[in-house]
């Protein structure tokens, strides 16, 4: 399957309708990328204004989710679409929602670095932050990539990665909780730092929720629940 | 697969049920079906089916099952051969002189197409609902007690009285026809000639039920009573639907088989079908992508 499959239909206006949705999520999927990176950056060089204007531009996001899953209630309605078109719509209804929530979270930590930026700056959790961030960012990216090019191999990638951040995770919260025992002091700060880390993770999540929507699409194979070998056989069938 | 049905069995090794990879499918080369068109145990099975209409072969080499109390939907392009091939399966086409049928179409382990077999009696045993409503120009009553009284299958007046009630019943008319028994079936809506014509089909106590398109002269309500009919009516019998409205194949059945040119391309059950097809033909029949 590749994207010139969407546009063979006998109905021209189907085609329009359908590229219109994909059109409009890579558009959002690009805001949230963005929205994903700004966030990292103000949380390094704990820059205030950039962390609002990524807490501003979520209302865009939304608007941007509303707009999406209208014109695929339309096609639902209009043109009862069916098999690879029925999975594309019901994917990008997922994806819209997991970018949403992937923007959610972003302005998440920007406000935590804002509160941080407010208590003066700490090396604690930084190390992490900065790993963590860049990883989830890619699989972000990762994850957007494989719905333009509906490229299976790329969205069994941000899985694999995904399971990484979560163990990642697990040691970073492990590490701040040791500072915090040893340092009461700190805990304000390093409370801060867990929940950006947790934001992180989340994000992480939802852009393996965006692969797997890909892998639904492309393979009619819902892999949600399921180990990574086993998704990995699945795309591997026929 | 292992086939129970005895004279499946036989036959098996004369069939070809192994899948293709549907990349590698062209329908010039065409051999085999997607999908499993055979079951353990069928009420009606159709073995290496070919129809032809003078030199123009119609169908070719279709082998299908079709389960017990299971309602299995025909779909594909006009012209494709899906009513030909539903025709075939209670010898509507013996009355097209020009039709020529080979291959062998089993019920109760008898070939319907050997000379032995009472044709009069397979259509009672295979009945057909067409797609417009064709009553006969007779009563309500006339009409359902007609096939009972051509088979002598009542002696009785209070026997005929409670078949034709019975049908009536089951075909969900019995409400709205009982005080009009006497009155011409002509005088009925579509929707309820329709509903007639079933009744009338099932008052002789048939196995199998196909439909050729039987809601498509009807409006939406006068459909999904029909469409609600034949789920009522899937516990008592098989049915074989013949319909143009993907959605309506979607709603009423449980398996589904695809046709193009003449040829089974894919049968499977019916969610498969309509959410991730193996064949690229299915596909784009059923996303109405150019073919």
């Amino acid at each position: 399957m590749d994207k010139s499959h969407f546009d063979r239909h006998t109905s021209a206006q189907y085609n329009a309708e359908l590229e219109e949705a994909r059109k409009n999520l890579m558009q959002m999927g690009g805001l949230v990328e963005q929205q994903v990176e700004d966030a990292l950056r103000a949380l390094m060089e704990m820059d205030s204004a950039l962390a609002q204007r990524v807490i501003d531009t979520d209302q865009t996001v939304n608007d941007m989710e509303l707009e999406i899953d209208e014109e695929c209630t339309r096609i639902l309605a209009l043109r009862h679409p069916a098999a690879s078109d029925l999975r594309f719509v019901i994917a990008v209804t997922k994806a819209v929602n997991d970018l949403e929530r992937m923007g959610d979270e972003a302005s998440k930590v920007a406000k935590h670095t804002l509160e941080l930026a407010d208590t003066g700056s700490g090396p604690q959790g930084y190390v992490e932050l900065r790993h963590i961030g860049e990883k989830v960012r890619q699989m972000v990216s990762q994850s957007l990539d494989s719905f333009a090019r509906l490229n299976t191999d790329s969205a069994l990638a941000v899985l694999q990665q995904d399971q990484a951040v979560d163990l990642e995770y697990g040691t970073a919260i492990r590490t701040l909780v040791t500072t915090m025992i040893e340092d009461p002091r700190t805990i304000t700060r390093a409370l801060n730092v867990m929940w950006s880390l947790r934001s992180l993770e989340r994000i992480g999540d939802h852009a393996r929720n965006v692969a797997e929507s890909v892998i639904y699409l492309v393979k009619g194979q819902d892999v949600r629940h399921i180990k990574l070998d086993e998704v990995e056989a699945q795309i591997r069938k026929k | 697969m292992t086939l129970t049905h005895q004279y499946a069995k036989q036959k098996a090794e004369t069939v070809t049920v192994t899948k293709t990879e549907p990349d590698q499918f062209d329908i010039g080369d065409w051999t085999q079906t997607v999908g499993d068109p055979l079951l353990d145990d069928p009420r009606l099975s159709a073995r290496n089916m070919d129809v032809f209409y003078a030199d123009n072969q119609a169908i070719h080499n279709v082998s299908l099952d079709i389960g017990k109390n299971e309602v299995i939907s025909m779909i594909g392009p006009s012209g494709c051969g899906k009513s030909t091939f539903l025709r075939t399966l209670n010898r509507m086409n013996d009355s097209i002189d020009i039709c020529r049928v080979t291959g062998e179409v089993i019920l109760d382990g008898d070939n319907i197409y050997s000379k032995s077999m009472d044709v009069v009696e397979l259509r009672a045993k295979v009945g057909m609902v067409f797609q417009k409503p064709n009553p006969f120009p007779k009563s309500i009553y006339d009409n359902v007690a007609y096939g009972p009284r051509i088979h002598g299958l009542v002696s009785r007046r209070t026997e005929l009285d409670e078949v034709v009630e019975t049908a009536l019943r089951k075909a969900g008319l019995w409400d709205e026809a009982k005080d009009r028994l006497d009155k011409p079936a002509t005088g009925l809506s579509g929707g309820q000639q329709q509903r007639l014509c079933i009744a009338r089909t099932i008052a002789v106590s048939p196995e199998v039920i196909l439909m050729d398109e039987p809601c498509s002269a009807l409006d939406p309500i006068a459909t999904a009573r029909i469409e609600e009919l034949i789920a009522e009516l899937s516990k008592n019998y098989t049915i074989a639907i013949v319909t143009h409205s993907m959605q309506q194949a979607a709603r009423v059945s449980q398996r589904t088989a695809y046709f193009h040119l003449g040829k089974l391309i894919e049968v499977g059950d019916t969610d498969k079908i309509f959410t991730s097809p193996d064949h690229k033909l299915t596909e784009d029949y059923i996303t109405g992508r150019f073919g």
